[in-house]
């Protein structure tokens, strides 16, 4: 689970020893204000708890292997708030579009995920701004740079779905309109590394972002980008760390932050992370883009923990959820089989009829988002991105696997349930000496086909922070920018994992001989 | 629990009737069978012949009147197992479990029934499939056999649980000519041992053969009760006349 003490991320003697000395000094100067200090009130238990979308880089994003440690500008500050407030911090990491709803549902205390403070967002959660910004409008290296953002007229826009800059474009696209111009085309992407690679691709022209990420990229893909404009939009100067409405709260991050800023503290953060390092000469990340496939990258990625990791959770959930599916699925799938109408049967029916209509994604959603505001037991650290899905995923496939019973059920003879009571066998007995295997024979192929489908269904708990492999596939691709590499190195895991289920059906299936051959033994009155 | 019935009848039915909604499927039906008796039960198709012979060991719970088996008063506080353990029944489509070979399918029973250890209904299934004639089945799938095969196995099925009583609805319907001979010749051996056996077929030379008395139903109601030779030379009534003339005429 994506929960964690932060660790010192790596860095050069001198500065580890400045550091540590500087800790020292800021926690001695603490000692007697922070007592005296008020602790705000979303720290729980000594938690400080923050969601975090680690796909900006360098605010937040994966360095290593291990997904569930991201690292960078925001981490390293809310590290030292959690010191100043004397908590343990723990990270969350999930989709960009998940961070809001997790704040507003109580699973974390803030949001810290490189965010914009904008007008809009303040309405619904309070802000306190930690770093400079600006909007950057960015293109492929031999782009010409524009002058007005009017010149983006007509072309192809890329963004970040969620973020504020959908909006922002929105306004522009009014008044290009206005002005009886062609407005831009936006797409959008629920991640900032799919953003970045349509321009690579040269799906669109250009993309929209903070100009401290854009540094970073251009670092990473070593002048594959450049900036085409740096347009004055006031909105955008700020990033801020995002907190439920609370203006003492408010008041308290300020204080904290202000006490960063003066110390220096910020500053020391903005040069280790080359926040406004524009150069492109020292990059960290040895890019793969400049081959077709890296063969290295794919083997590395196939053998790495992170994937293994990643693919066990998905197989994990996957068969715990259908195993609970299943144990569900069977008296249900009896009681709707009888002939006699009754309450719990319409009940039951309604169920059914719920979970095969809604979305799975909108059940995942609604399940970690909505329910913890009505039950707030649900909020709970327990709770975990993998509880909900096994929840969600139990509950949506319970529902299909009901008619898969249903069927196989009524398909077995009625003679059968007949012959069997007629020589004496108890209910029990006749379910599961007689019903039940010669059902499980008829459900065994439409089930396994449901399972390779949940396998693949498991991966729409990325939205709600479940680590599985696609989540993690992301995460490295962000990192690295190997698309190609990193999808294959999934694809072949989910197909490993497939094939295994297909063979192991087989093998079930050859152990039936006594449906070999294809005679009918029908049996009514 | 012990009244209303004489000590030599196996079954004693008084009055009995069976509803399927408001449709009447049994009307008051009146009839003893003695211990050993050989019945066989005959009428037209939906006279209630299967309704009636399946009361009889309540798959059909019948809805007033009274049924005795073995002096034990029928009713919906008996419990059904110990009445199946007594009485055996035949199906027209055997109804052998598909999943289970032709000697699982003898001891299923015996053993989770009647507490046999595997060893023991192992035994008493071998001796069973050797009376009906098929010992060197016995490993074999249902879905291998043929259909005199599989009725056979149906039979020694039913035996294994050592009833007092065998009912066979039409046994022999769904087999062709050369399998009825089998099959028929394993009941008749059977009424020979003693066995008490309600059948309902339409082998009408089978049936003058074994049967004690003949029971010939119309639309629920039992028309007449009396031995073959009476009921196949001089029928009393003229729907059993009918009846007669329709199955000679095959
Ligand atoms: N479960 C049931 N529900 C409603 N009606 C039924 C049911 N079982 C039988 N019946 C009706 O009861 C009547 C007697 O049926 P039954 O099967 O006993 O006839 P049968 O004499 O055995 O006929 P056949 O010679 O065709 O087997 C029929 O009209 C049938 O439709
Ligand atoms: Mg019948």
């Amino acid at each position: 689970m994506p929960r964690f003490f932060l660790h010192q991320p790596r860095m050069p003697w001198f500065q580890r020893i400045a550091v540590i000395v500087g800790l020292f000094f800021v926690a001695l100067g603490q000692m007697g204000t922070a007592r005296a200090e008020e602790l705000p009130s979303f720290v729980h238990n000594g938690t400080l708890t923050i969601c975090t979308n680690p796909t900006l880089p360098p605010m937040t994003f994966v360095k290593g292997q291990d997904v569930t440690h991201p690292e960078g500008f925001d981490i390293d500050v809310a590290h030292f708030l959690a010191t100043r407030w004397h908590a343990q911090l723990s990270v969350i990491t999930m989709d960009f579009t998940g961070l809001f709803p997790s704040l507003g549902a109580q699973r974390c205390s803030l949001v810290m995920s490189g965010i914009i403070q904008t007008p809009s967002r303040e309405k619904s959660f309070d802000a306190v701004p930690y770093q400079d910004t600006a909007l950057v409008v960015a293109g492929r290296a031999n782009t010409p740079a524009l002058t007005s953002m009017d010149e983006l007229s007509g072309k192809d826009v890329a963004v970040e779905s969620g973020t504020s800059y959908v909006t922002r474009l929105g306004i522009i696209n009014n008044a290009l309109v206005a002005a009886g111009k062609a407005p831009m085309v936006i797409q959008q992407y629920p991640t900032e590394e799919q953003v970045v690679q349509q321009v690579l691709i040269g799906r669109v022209f250009a993309f929209v972002s903070q100009d401290v990420e854009i540094f970073f990229r251009m670092r990473q893909l070593q002048g594959k980008l450049h900036i085409l404009l740096t347009p004055d939009i006031p909105d955008y100067r700020h990033f801020a760390i995002y907190l439920r409405q609370n203006k003492q709260d408010q008041a308290l991050l300020q204080t904290a932050i202000t006490a960063l800023e003066t110390d220096g503290t910020l500053a020391t953060l903005r040069n280790k992370w080359s926040i406004t390092d524009q150069s492109t000469k020292n990059s960290v990340n040895t890019s793969s883009a400049t081959s077709i496939f890296d063969w290295n990258a794919f083997f590395s990625a196939l053998t790495s923990t992170a994937f293994l990791h990643g693919a066990l959770i998905t197989l994990a959930v996957a068969l715990l959820s259908h195993i609970i599916a299943i144990t569900l699925s069977v008296p249900i799938a009896i009681a709707l089989n009888n002939p006699k109408r009754s309450v719990l049967k319409i009940a039951l029916e309604g169920y059914v009829a719920l979970f095969r209509a809604a979305p799975t994604l909108l059940q995942l959603l609604f399940i970690w988002n909505a329910v913890p505001q009505f039950f707030p037991i649900f909020r709970e650290q327990w709770f975990t991105p993998f509880l909900a899905t096994v929840l969600a995923l139990s509950i949506n496939e319970s529902a299909y696997q009901v008619e898969i019973n249903r069927s196989a059920l009524s398909a077995v003879d009625p003679g059968q349930e007949l012959g069997a009571s007629a020589l004496g066998l108890s209910r029990r007995d006749i379910y599961w000496r007689v019903i039940f295997p010669q059902a499980f024979r008829i459900a065994l192929p439409p089930t396994i086909n449901e399972f390779i489908n949940l396998l693949k269904t498991t991966s729409l708990a990325s939205v709600i922070s479940l680590q599985e492999l696609l989540a993690v596939t992301q995460i490295q691709v962000a990192r690295t920018f190997a698309f190609t590499e990193y999808y294959a190195a999934a694809l072949v895991y989910y197909l490993v994992m497939v094939f295994f289920f297909l063979f192991l059906q087989k093998r079930v299936e050859r152990r039936f001989t006594w449906s070999d051959r294809k005679k009918v033994v029908s049996n009514a009155a | 629990m012990q009244h209303e019935s004489t000590a030599t009848s196996m079954i004693s039915v008084r009055g009995m009737s069976k509803l399927f909604g408001d449709f009447v499927a049994l009307d008051r039906l009146n009839f003893d069978v003695k211990k050993g008796e050989k019945i066989v039960i005959l009428g037209p198709s939906g006279s209630g012949k299967s309704t009636l012979i399946r009361t009889l060991n309540r798959i059909e719970p019948h809805d007033s009147g009274t049924l005795t088996i073995n002096g034990k008063l029928i009713t919906d506080k008996t419990d059904p197992i110990q009445l199946r353990c007594m009485v055996g029944m035949v199906f027209q489509n055997y109804n052998l479990f598909p999943h289970l070979s032709v000697l699982e399918n003898c001891i299923l029973a015996p053993m989770r029934v009647r507490g046999m250890t595997r060893i023991e209904a192992t035994d008493l299934a071998r001796r069973y499939l050797n009376q009906v004639g098929i010992p060197d089945q016995a490993d074999k799938y249902p879905i291998q056999l043929s259909g005199g095969q599989q009725q056979r196995v149906a039979i020694a099925r039913a035996l294994c649980m050592q009833p007092e009583v065998m009912l066979f609805d039409e046994p022999t319907a769904a087999l062709d000519p050369e399998a009825i001979v089998g099959v028929v010749s394993i009941i008749d051996e059977l009424a020979e041992q003693g066995i008490t056996t309600v059948c309902v077929t339409h082998e009408m030379a089978f049936s003058r053969r074994i049967a004690d008395h003949i029971i010939f139903m119309d639309q629920g109601k039992i028309l007449e009760i009396t031995p073959p030779e009476t009921f196949f030379t001089s029928p009393q009534t003229g729907r059993a006349q009918n009846f007669l003339n329709q199955m000679l005429r095959y």
